[in-house]
């Protein structure tokens, strides 16, 4: 007799199915099949008819993983979506600003740095303390099985909030001040300040937990 | 002998031939597909593609709740309950089919056909 169970798995597995997708949907099918093919075995057919009379039960694996899917996540997606993506998102961010403020409140100063006659402001102790953040957010969003680019989003949480700050802030300024190259530059050192070097910093903590599939462990568990 | 529906009135009449199954007593997936084939004389057929959809759907809007229980022979069989709310269906979908009937009888004469 085949083993249902490790069938099902691979087919539903193989379509790419989303985690909500659990291990009990796997095996309820592959228990619907295998009493399909005993119920077929006792009404005297040999293996092979009563396999293909089981199978039949399925048709295209593909439909049936699409099916299910609408139909156990249609409603849930917000709550996938929040556990992997906007939770570990505001985690992240909320501990890489607490962590900002306590460097401010202990009195730890910025490192000015001087580049083209501007000044840069670097916060060695907090941009030290972001890949713990980083870990933390791609962490949570692995675990509550995100996608790659979930786990990445909400390692970045932070710069990527501070990203969409600036955005907002430069067209801003510009109305205000009008049209500077000198403001152009400011602005890509205050990118670079703000978001690329926190992002690479944030980046670095994330990397361990932007590999290796949660629903990969799901399934064999 | 009656030929089978495999049409969208098939489809169509799931809910209500499933939660009037879960009416009578809890029933897991392959019992439910087994009791309908059986109890319409094989006009109703479900397989395992179009029950477990249906029965995911109704989990979700609450119609039904399932649980696993083991059987006599050690396997687990996951059972689906008929919830309140799944019960406060069945009155207007009787009763919403009725009129389908009634209306098609009207029209073509079915019952008598």
């Amino acid at each position: 007799m085949p083993d249902w169970k490790k069938l099902v798995r691979k087919r539903l597995f193989k379509l790419g199915l989303a985690s909500s997708t659990t291990e009990e949907v796997i095996a309820e099918l592959a228990f619907h099949l295998e009493e399909t093919y005993q119920h077929a075995v006792t009404n005297g057919l040999t293996q092979r008819p009563a396999i293909k009379i089981a199978l039949q039960e399925v048709g295209d694996w593909h439909v049936l993983a699409t099916e299910v899917e609408r139909a156990r996540t249609e409603e849930s997606c917000m709550n996938y979506r929040t556990k992997s993506l906007w939770l570990p998102a505001l985690i992240t961010l909320f501990g890489a600003s607490i962590s900002l403020a306590a460097t401010q409140f202990i009195g730890l100063q910025p490192r000015l740095v001087w580049f083209a006659g501007m000044g840069m402001t670097f916060y060695w102790p907090w941009l030290a303390s972001l890949p713990v953040f980083g870990a933390v957010g791609a962490y949570m969003s692995r675990r509550a099985a995100g996608q790659t680019p979930m786990r990445l989003a909400a390692g970045l949480s932070p710069a990527i909030v501070m990203l969409i700050v600036m955005l907002l802030i430069l067209p801003w300024g510009l109305f205000l001040d009008g049209f500077h190259f000198f403001r152009l530059v400011r602005f890509g050192l205050g990118l670079i300040n703000w978001v690329g070097i926190p992002a690479a910093s944030l980046l670095l903590g994330s990397l361990p937990f932007l590999r290796g599939n949660n629903r990969t462990a799901e399934m064999n568990r | 002998m009656p030929k089978r529906v495999r049409s969208k009135i098939a489809r169509g009449s799931a809910d209500l031939a499933i939660l009037s199954l879960l009416a009578e007593k809890p029933l897991y997936g392959f019992e439910i597909a087994r009791q309908i084939g059986e109890r319409t004389g094989g006009t109703l057929k479900f397989t395992l593609a179009s029950l477990y959809p249906l029965l995911y759907e109704m989990e979700k809007r609450g119609w039904v709740e399932a649980h696993w229980q083991v059987n006599a022979a050690g396997r687990d069989r996951r059972y689906y309950r008929l919830t309140p709310t799944g019960r406060r269906q069945l009155a207007p979908l009787r009763e919403e089919w009725r009129s389908f009937f009634r209306a098609l009888d009207d029209l073509a004469g079915v019952s008598h056909a």
